[in-house]
């Protein structure tokens, strides 16, 4: 029995299954914008990390921040040198990159992946948790809402966002392609 | 229910331990080996001269300058990181294998396997454990290696297995114990014994899910190389239909009184090497 080599889906386009096309990607604490109506924004491996896609449909502007801990109070360096680790740095950062390619605040559109965990009843390592409650809370104080969100379980996701018209897809460990 | 030995016997290409790497340890480990004798040995293998090239310019071993060509890395390279990268260099074609059940995408059971060995080596000397170096190097490194003969040989049953995950929100080692009667640790374990590695080894790779079960003389390293998979697990390296799907292993944690801010911490510092190294151990995040 020999197992065919799976192709990366890396090389497909995911909204319509067969194109080959190239692909902006966002590592993990990393983010990118993108003003380009023929970009697809990806971001592989969020495991406990969290993915946050904004769009304005309008400027047909968005971006993805791919953070991995809630705050660089730990670690106020380490924020310095790269802000996209933490979502207390990254987030405004995300805002502030988009507004900048002509993103308005009141028509962005914010949706949501990632913060997964490990299977823990002690809360020890609930780092999932504790980012998105830290993105809810930093969303709210700015008076923002989630549109939509696939978030939380011992899930690791892939999160897509396309720029000609926002929309998001979610890959959920491997199997189903969820739309946001 | 299949047994693990019955799987075992019926396969016959169980992934061997590259020839080439087991007759270059053979050299290395006489003092007063000959440069020319080990580089003539490892030519022999292409694939492993090239992955041996790419592990010397990895953030893992973390050299000061770029290594260019095979006699410059066996040149350069100390005798134990020598033994380190032969042994890394042989485990990665084990690990590129297709790969059916768990759907791992092309090397990415290896780079798992890599940023694992990275994590339990900043763990190993942030926490002073009282370990030997090249034994968690060899048992991270091969800790996921029993997936590669599970993914092939019991494809079939990887069904049942996700559905119990799925339905019954069991941690995948024990549905797949539930399944086949073992798991991928039990069958990675028994693979190391068959490889020969010392029984440090075998018994870290066979309870890295459960280390709290190890023997008490290897528990520590069973238990580190659990946290270390936990921690690349939880930050996406690797992941795949199992997801994150495993008991946090809380045993080390505990031991150790390490906090919520210790385990940030050394998460950072795990992704700052890992972000240096991406290109050289080819994560590929296409």
């Amino acid at each position: 029995m020999i197992a065919q080599k799976i192709l990366r889906p890396a090389l497909l386009n995911p909204f319509s299954g067969n194109v080959r096309m190239a692909r902006i990607t966002i590592g993990i604490a990393d983010m990118k914008v993108s003003a380009d109506p023929a970009d697809i924004l990806t971001t592989y491996c969020l495991g406990s990390c969290i993915g946050l896609a904004l769009y304005d449909p309008v400027a047909r502007v968005g971006g993805i921040l791919h953070y991995m801990l809630p705050s660089d109070s730990i670690n106020p360096l380490k924020g310095e040198k790269n802000p996209y680790m933490f979502g207390s740095t990254g987030i405004p950062r995300l805002f502030k990159a988009c507004y900048q390619l002509g993103a308005e605040k009141k028509r962005l559109i914010i949706k949501v992946a990632g913060g997964g965990q490990v299977l823990d009843e002690s809360g020890m390592f609930n780092i999932g948790k504790r980012n998105y409650a830290f993105l809810r809370k930093i969303l709210w104080k700015n008076n923002v809402m989630i549109e939509a969100e696939n978030i939380g379980g011992t899930m690791n996701r892939t999160m897509y966002l396309r720029l000609s018209d926002g929309q998001v897809k979610v890959k959920v460990s491997r199997e189903e392609m969820v739309v946001l | 229910m299949k047994h693990m030995d019955d799987i075992l016997a019926s396969i016959h290409d169980i992934p061997p331990f590259p020839q080439v790497v087991v007759k270059a340890m053979e050299i290395i480990s006489n003092p007063n080996y000959l440069v020319n004798d080990l580089l003539g040995v490892i030519r022999l293998d292409q694939s492993i001269t090239a992955n041996i090239l790419k592990l010397c310019n990895s953030a893992y071993f973390g050299l000061p300058r770029k290594v260019s060509s095979l006699k410059e890395a066996v040149v350069y390279l100390g005798t134990v990181q020598l033994r380190q990268v032969l042994l890394a260099s042989g485990v990665k074609d084990i690990y590129d294998r297709p790969d059916k059940g768990y759907s791992y995408f092309d090397g990415e059971l290896w780079q798992h396997a890599i940023a694992c060995a990275l994590m339990a080596q900043i763990l190993f000397r942030h926490l002073r454990l009282p370990l030997e170096e090249n034994s968690i190097f060899t048992a991270a490194l091969l800790h996921d290696v029993g997936k590669v003969v599970l993914s092939t040989y019991v494809s079939r049953e990887f069904a049942d297995i996700e559905r119990l995950v799925k339905e019954e929100n069991l941690p995948f080692h024990d549905a797949e114990r539930q399944v086949l009667g073992f798991d991928h640790a039990e069958m990675g374990g028994r693979l190391a014994e068959l490889w020969e590695f010392p029984e440090i080894i075998s018994v870290a790779i066979r309870f890295h899910h459960q280390p709290e079960k190890a023997p008490k003389p290897h528990r520590l390293l069973s238990e580190l190389i659990a946290l270390s998979d936990s921690l690349v697990l939880m930050l996406g390296c690797g992941t795949s239909v199992d997801g994150l799907s495993y008991t946090m292993p809380h045993s080390l944690v505990d031991k150790l009184k390490l906090k919520k801010n210790d385990i940030e911490i050394l998460m950072l510092k795990f992704q700052e090497e890992m972000s240096n190294a991406r290109e050289m151990i080819e994560i590929r995040d296409v």
